[in-house]
Formats: structure tokens, sequence, C-alpha cells
């Protein structure tokens, strides 16, 4: 069977797997460990398939079809087969995760849990393998449908019903975008074929106006800041199998979308289209981390996280669009190397984080850091699994994120020596605002393992903890080993991101890495070498452990166990450090961004609020007249109050200046 | 890549620094009685400190876990792997095949890592806002230190270390506006990071009682000290690696190999001196300021290392 074929099967697998769980919904165990199962069988084909695609991309599939714009293509080139890859994978871990985890929901629709859940791997596998705009959009829709029903599967709770309103309105805004985009290309392709659009000569307005509706449209789905309104509420009210697979991998689907359409149907000629990518990339990287730090709940923190994380993809997206407008090659294979990497990183760290999240939910039955504390004593492999996840979402050398925002400043640093001025001026600057988004994920990550795995029990429930199951545990355990050999095994995957850029996006070719090494182009820039590097610290190790050794050995002095220093008082748990007040001095000293935040969050609760009263008005058919006339007014009266209090703001320097302008504007008005 | 007798440099260079560690430190202790009109401990009392500390029963938090556990031994083993990355008696990065500079501000900050969530691990609330505050030190200097090392690596074409400090040694890289500001800017972030008073935010003795160190006893506070001796010499070796790189055994070529490598260690030894010596002046002749007032502070350093920037964009 060839690759196209080894998919296919898996849809079908998707499939049968998804009607099985619904048909038995009413035996929610049966139902779960179906879905779980057929998931993770369906998931490894995929997996085969993408293996046996690295190899050699194979024919498209192409059926005919009876609608006359239609024509189902089935393609699976480099950038599609690296898709296929990752989101198998981390269907697989999360698959068979579920098993156990849905395991908490004993009452519930189970089996209907169970089909959306497959039915969204699968829309997502046709997402990055699909070849026509047209089917593109029914596939992506179908998508976004699913995983809505996933976000809403906690129905009775309010917040799930308004974070799945919010997340549809925001999606289905991105939609529209993205469906513009591919009409502006239709005008002129005269057909929905991938390869069409490729081929089509847009005239500038055309292609600029296609760029910025793609990239915005993408952007809303993959979170970029300010349209990542969605992701905190819904990450948090999905069940954790559900948000890792949205965050690590569908997200991955907007990142593709942004390439497909911005990279390698418009070739990125323009210098402005990446300094836009660059400036929302670093925008995201650094307000993402700002707000993560300042979240208590477990997956709201993850979710701001992720913001980030597309920020530094965008970072890395962005070089690469500025090294082909201004025709540096090997720039742009560094800048879409490093974003590509990051992708991939960022899909087994994160997804392992939430599943670690959902671990200590799925014993603990809450998601707020305060409450938790201790459990790296009682749940230990959970602990383990999430501090690698910690260590490489903070970029922590030897492990995986480390390795792809080194490529990402190694773009910045090739890109840097460019003619342009505004790129010499801004990628330096971009390298430093990734190092404070990397300062402050490792903040992020302390305060995540700190709160809920360091530390004194914070609540008696945590206190009670024990460890996951096998299945969470098994699921976990094979993104972790995932991180460890994407870090370790950097100088196998670099070379072969380089080729999928290569083939897919148009770049010429450069090497990457040889033997242990990884490089950007030439040695003489850079090397690093993750495999030496962990053996160098295990190494290194038998100084310390002889120091102890000279001394006398562990058996020295011995060890007792104690209550911690309380300056001679009684100790109690209450006098650990929380995580709410962990982040107090970021907190104090850039109150700036925090304010800029409450700013932009009232226009956007305005929205939320207003959407939701026009539904209101409409089910309530409220009297004519109250409606016209006495809301608007009142809300006028309300709005003209709040803001007209504003310039009330006590400081009586700023009286002054108000009786200065009323003075000048009264003598301008006089003596005009 | 890997040549056995830079690796053989790399190893020495790292044990000697850890063996001299303690002795920097000693110094600092002597020069800081001095200035206070005391007689003070001998030069030597921090080895004898740790001597004693090495053979003394352990007295662990009953919350702590296993991270808490290997938090010294992450702490030495990381700087001491910085410390042979940086070039020292030679022109060139001894360790230059496993990373760069980019992998030098990271592999600090995997000692932070550690550092910051043992004292959250421990459960006492000393630890917990030492760790927040070594951390909130890490968003402040990171950026720093990370913009001036990109502006000189943009001058040197390289971000590998033995480059730049090549470069600069040689004169290839000359004392640019550009540089100088940019020397400025890694000092005073190196002082901070160093932990000196009035940066002594997270193991601040007086009002913290050493933050995360103050769980840690016995063994295990003798190889965090070490550690901490150890990381403050490694940061003023990266400084003294990149911004002033004379003495090393490629300017004295014409003495035979082993004579010039003796003045190289000399040179270097009394160079670090020398900063160690302005630090502790610097440090005593100062009052200390309420944490939060810190980043007014630490701007200033962003603000010089900006500049370093527009300068050497400019071209001076």
């Amino acid at each position: 069977m060839d690759a196209i074929q080894l998919l296919l099967l898996s849809m079908l697998l998707f499939g049968v797997g998804a009607v099985a769980s619904l048909l038995f919904n009413g035996f929610s165990r049966v139902a779960r460990v179906t879905a779980g199962l057929t998931g993770a069988m369906a998931s490894g084909v995929g997996l085969m398939a993408a293996a046996q695609a690295v190899t050699g991309a194979p024919p498209p599939l192409e059926i005919s079809d009876p609608l006359p714009f239609g024509h189902f293509t089935l393609q699976m080139d480099g950038l599609s087969t690296l898709m296929v890859g990752m989101i198998s994978l981390l269907g697989f871990a999360v698959s068979v995760y579920s098993i156990s985890y849905l395991g908490q929901y004993p009452n519930r629709n189970l089996g209907v849990l169970g089909f959306f859940t497959n039915l969204f791997i699968a829309m997502m596998l046709l997402v990055v393998t699909v070849a026509n705009a047209f089917y593109f959009l029914i596939f992506w829709e179908m998508m976004t449908l699913a995983s809505y029903f996933l976000v809403i599967f906690e129905s009775e709770k309010k917040e799930s019903i308004q974070a799945g309103y919010l997340y549809m309105l925001v999606a289905h805004a991105g939609t529209a975008l993205i469906m513009l985009s591919f009409f502006a290309f239709y005008l002129s392709a005269g057909s929905f074929d991938f390869a069409a659009f490729r081929q089509t000569q847009l005239s500038p307005t055309v292609r600029n106006l296609a760029f910025l509706l793609a990239f915005f449209g993408f952007g809303a789905k993959a979170g970029m800041t300010p349209l990542h309104i969605w992701m905190p509420g819904a990450y948090s009210a999905a069940p954790s199998h559900a948000s890792a697979l949205m965050s690590s991998v569908m997200k991955k689907t907007a990142i593709y979308g942004i390439l497909r359409v911005c990279v390698d149907f418009l070739g990125a000629s323009a210098l402005w289209w990446g300094m836009l990518v660059l400036f929302f990339g670093a925008l995201s990287a650094v307000l993402g981390v700002f707000y993560a730090l300042a979240e208590r709940d477990l997956k709201r923190i993850l979710a701001y996280s992720s913001v980030e994380n597309v920020g530094i993809i965008l970072l890395g997206i962005g070089v690469g669009m500025i090294g082909l407008a201004t025709d540096q090659p090997a720039v742009a294979l560094l800048g879409f190397l490093a974003a590509l990497y990051h992708a991939l990183n960022h899909s087994f760290f994160k997804g392992l984080l939430f599943l670690g999240a959902g671990s200590v939910d799925y014993r603990l039955h809450t998601r707020n850091l305060n409450e938790m504390g201790r459990l790296g004593r009682l749940m230990p492999w959970t602990a383990l699994t999430f501090l690698i996840g910690a260590l490489a979402v903070s970029a922590i050398p030897p492990f995986n994120g480390f390795v792809s925002e080194w490529f990402t400043y190694q773009a910045f640093f090739a890109g840097s020596g460019g003619q342009d001025f505004i790129v010499r001026v801004s990628l330096p600057l971009c390298a430093v605002l990734l190092s404070l988004a990397g300062a402050l994920a490792v903040m992020v990550a302390v305060k995540m393992y700190g709160g809920a795995f360091a530390g004194p029990a914070r609540s008696e429930r945590a206190g009670r903890a024990s460890e996951s199951p096998g299945a969470m545990l098994t699921g976990m355990l094979i993104l972790a080993i995932g991180c460890l050999s994407l870090g370790l095994g950097a100088p196998l995957i670099a070379p072969y991101l380089a080729n999928v850029v290569t083939g897919t996006l148009n770049v010429p070719a450069l090497t990457v890495a040889d033997g242990l090494w990884v490089y950007p182009g030439e040695t003489a820039q850079a090397v690093l070498s993750t495999p030496l590097i962990a053996i160098l610290l295990l190494g290194l190790l038998a100084v310390p452990v002889s120091l102890v050794a000279i001394y006398g050995g562990h058996k020295a002095g011995g060890r007792v166990v104690d209550d911690p220093w309380a300056c001679g008082y009684g100790y109690s748990s209450t006098m650990s450090v929380s995580a709410s007040s962990f982040d107090q001095p970021i907190a104090v000293t850039f109150s700036g961004i925090y304010r800029l935040r409450s700013m932009t969050q009232k226009p956007l609760d305005a929205i939320a609020a207003g959407s939701g009263r026009v539904r209101q008005m409409i089910a309530q058919a409220e009297p004519i007249l109250e409606s016209v006339i006495r809301q608007p007014t009142t809300r006028v009266v309300d709005y003209l109050g709040q803001h007209i209090q504003a310039l009330q703001m006590g400081d009586i320097r700023m009286y002054c200046l108000y009786i200065i302008f009323t003075l000048i504007v009264l003598l301008i008005v006089i003596f005009r | 890549m890997i040549s056995a007798s830079m690796f053989l440099v790399g190893l020495l260079q790292a044990l000697v620094i850890l063996a001299v560690a303690p002795l920097f430190s000693g110094f600092s202790r002597v020069m800081r009685a001095k200035m206070h009109n005391r007689r003070g401990p001998s030069i030597f009392q921090n080895y004898r400190d740790l001597a004693k500390l090495m053979k003394r029963q352990e007295v662990v938090s009953g919350q702590a876990g296993w991270v808490f556990r290997i938090t010294p031994y992450v702490t030495l083993v990381s700087m001491l792997l910085v410390a042979t990355i940086i070039p020292i008696v030679t022109a060139q990065s001894p360790f230059g095949w496993a990373g760069d500079l980019i992998l030098v501000v990271y592999l600090v900050a995997l000692a932070r890592f550690f550092f910051s969530l043992s004292g959250l691990d421990a459960g006492s609330s000393f630890g917990g806002i030492g760790a927040k505050r070594e951390l909130l030190v890490a968003v402040l200097i990171e950026p720093v230190m990370l913009l001036v090392l990109f502006v000189m690596a943009l001058l040197a074409g390289s971000t590998n270390l033995g480059v730049i400090s090549a470069k600069v040694a040689s004169g290839q890289i000359p004392y640019y506006t550009s540089v100088w500001l940019g020397m400025l800017a890694f000092a005073f972030a190196s002082f901070v990071e160093m932990g000196k008073l009035p940066f002594d935010l997270a193991e601040a003795e007086q009002e913290l009682q050493e933050g995360p160190l103050a769980e840690f006893s016995g063994r295990s506070l003798a190889l965090m000290k070490w550690g901490i001796y150890l990381k403050q010499v490694v940061l003023v070796s990266l400084f003294l690696a990149v911004f002033l790189p004379f003495g090393n055994v490629a300017q004295s070529s014409g003495l035979p190999l082993l004579l010039s490598a003796l003045l190289a260690v000399v040179v270097f030894l009394l160079k670090v001196t020398v900063f160690y010596f302005i630090v502790s002046v610097l440090e005593n002749a100062m009052a200390r300021v309420r944490f939060l007032k810190a980043s007014a502070v630490t701007w200033t350093a962003l603000g010089a290392a900006i500049l370093s920037f527009v300068f050497y964009l400019a071209n001076v």
C-alpha cells in the first residue's frame, strides 16, 4: 500500500471508530475504550502513512466528483507529510490516554465525545492533505465544529457554553477571511485546485489582499495576539485530552495554512509581509507569556503559553519570509526551519503538559494551582513527565524547545547582516524580545511545576492524591520520550525539516547538520550539539559526586527529615508561597503591560456582551419601544457617565491642565 | 571537530575555576571586613567552611521532593559546562563544539530553573520568596546580556564565543563606542547576576535568610555554595572573555607553550581579582534597595545595551 492508501485506511478506521463509539453511547465504559482504541489504531496507520511518505512523496489521489467546482485531491508533499506525522503521533498518545482519562465521567455521553474526538483527528488529517480549496474549507469547518462540541462537553457549566460561543465566533470570523482569500485566488485561477492557485498571477493589490486575509484568518485559529481571546476559555473548558489536541495540533493546521498560502502560493515576495508576521509574532510571544504568568488556573496558563509559542513560530516564519523577499535563501531556510521545528516541538511539549494537567485534574478535580502541591511525591510519574515538558517549554538545553529557539536566534543573526536598514534594526530587537519571553517562560514553568508538584499539599484532596492509571501514564510517557528525542536527535531532525522546507516552500537547500552537530548553513557562524551537551552534563556529574565521595560519601553526617525553618515557630503548610502570589514581582515591575490588557479587554467584553444581548433580544421579543428607545438611552447615558468619569482622575496637576486647556480654547474662540 | 588538547584545556580550566572560586569569594569577604574596619576572616575561610559543611549532618525539609535533592548537582554541573565553553587561557572556546553564547545564556537559565524550583520545593516561605525574586532578576537581566552578546556576535560574524574573543583580542573588532557601551551594560549585568549588594535579592541574608538556600544544609549546602561561588567566577570570566580577552596563549606566541600558558593563567587570575576588587568596593559602598525598585536601576543597563546596538547600527 502506498502512503495515500494508508491514509485512506486510517480515515476508514477513524470513521468506524466514530460510528462504533456512537452506537455504544449507552455503555460509557465500552464507548470510551472503543473510541480510544480505534483512535489509537487509526492514528497508528496514519503514522505509517507518514513514515512511508517521508521516503518519497506518493502520487496524488484524484477523485472526480459531481460538483462542477469541486475536484477532490489528496496529496502528501513534504509539508503535508510532516503534519500528518505530527497529528497522528499526538492522536495516538492522546487516544491511549483518553481510555482511562474519560473514566472520570461515568454518567456522560462518552460515545458522543468519542465520535467527535475521532472525527476531529480525521478532519485535521484531511485538512493538511487535501489539495483543493473547496474541500479544504469543508474539512476546516468540520474540524472547527467537532472541536466546538469537545469544548462544550461539560455543557451544564456556564463557562463552557460561553467559551464555546466565543470560540465559534472567532473561528467563523477567521473562516470567513480564509474563504475570501481563496475566492480572490479563484477569480484569477478559475479553479479551486491548489495547483492552479500556485500558478496563477495575481495583481499586486489582490496579492496583498489575499495575503492579509489568509494571515489574519489563519492567525485567528492559531491564536496570535490579539485574536487569542477565545483560547484560555476554550482550552480550560474542554476535557484535557481535547485541549491537548486543540493546542498541540489544531493550531498547527493554522500554521500549515499560513505557510501554504502565504509562502507556497504567494511566494512571500513583499518585505512588509514578513515584517508584519514578525511584528505579530513578537507581540504574541511577549504578551502571551506575560498573561500566562498572571493566571493560576493550570490550563489557562497553558493556553496563554500556547499564544507565546505561536508567537515564536510566527517569528520564525516572519524571518523566513523576509529572507525570501530580500533574496537571502539561507535566512529564509533557517527561518522556516526554526518555525517548523518549533511547531513540532510545541506539539509534543504542550500536548504533554496538557495531559499532565489532565492527570492532576483526574485525581484532584481542580485546575487551581493554589489547591495542589506535594504531587511530586504522590504522583511521581506525572511529575517527572511534567517536569520534562516544563523544561522543554522554557527552552532549557538539551531539551527540544531549546533547539528550535536556537535556530530562531540563528535565523535572526543571519538576517541581521542584510542590507535593509529596517531588517537590521528589527531582527536583533526580536532576539531580545525572544530572550525576554524565554526568561518569563522559565518563570511560568517554575510556577506551574512549583505550584502543582512541589512543596506541601495546599488542599486536603491534594494530600490524598495517588498516581494516575497506566493508560494515561503511557500517553504522557510517549510524548515525554518524544520531547527528549526531538532535542537529542536534533542532528537527524534538522536536515529532515530542512528538506521539507526546500521541497515545499521553494527555498534552495542548505546543509544544517553533520554527524553530531547542527549548524546554520556554515559552521563558522555557530555549531550546537545537543547529544554532546547531554553527555557532558552527565559526565561532569562526576565532579560533584567525587567531591562528596572525598568528604566521606553519603554516609558522612547522615540525613534527618524535619519541618522547614519557620523562625522557631511551628511550621504550617500555609507558610509556603502560593502560586497566586508568585507573579507579584512581575505584576509590579511590568504593571503597564497588564494595564494594556485590561484596556483591550473592555471592548472585547463589550463585543461579546453585545452579541449576547442581540441573541437575548431575539429570544425574548421585547417590546420594541423598550429596546429601541429606553435601552440605548440608558446605555448612552451609562457610557457617557463612565467615560466622563475618566477625566476626573484626582490629580491636581491634570485639573490645572484642564483649566489651561479650556482657557486656551476660549481665547482662540474669542480672538479668532 | 573535537581536538584532544582543547578537550583537556576545557576540562582543566573548569576544574581550576572550581578550585579557585571559594578563594575569590574569600577575597570578597576580606575586602568587606577591611572596609568595615574589621580584621575579618582568613582568605581561605571559605574552604574550611565548605569542608566542614561536607561532613555535617543534613536536615532536609519533609515537604521536599527529588527536585530539591538534585538541585545542588544540577547547579554545579551546568556551571561547570559553561566554564568549559568560555575561552579563558586560549583564544578559542575549548568546548566550542558543544555550543555558542546562546547555549551559555540558557545553561545559566538551567541552573536558575532548579535553584528557584528548589526554593518552592522545600515549602518554606523564605525559599519561595527568594525563588520568585531570582526569576525576576533573570527577566530584567537576561535580555540585556543577550542583546550585548548579540551585538558583539554581529561584529564578529559568529555567535561562537571563541571567535568573538579572538577578534577582540587581535584588534579585528576595535573598541568602538558600541563595544564600550556594551561592556558597561554587560559589566553591570554580571554584577547583578553575581547577586552582590544591592542586588542580592534572592539570597538576601538579612531579609530572607539566604532565600532558597535557607533549607539546604550539610553536604547539599556545601555543594550549593560552591556552585554559587563558581557561577560568580564564571560570569566574570564570560565578561573578560568577550570584552577584555588580552593575555591569552595565542598572544604570547614567542614563549614556549608551557610558559605562555602559565602566563595566561596568571593574567586571567589577576583580571578576575581586579574585577572582584571593584565589585567589592561597589558592593560595600552601596545601600540595600527594596527589591521592587531594582528594575528602576536595571532599565539603565537595558538602555546602555540598546544604545550600544544603536551605535553598532551607526557604525561607530
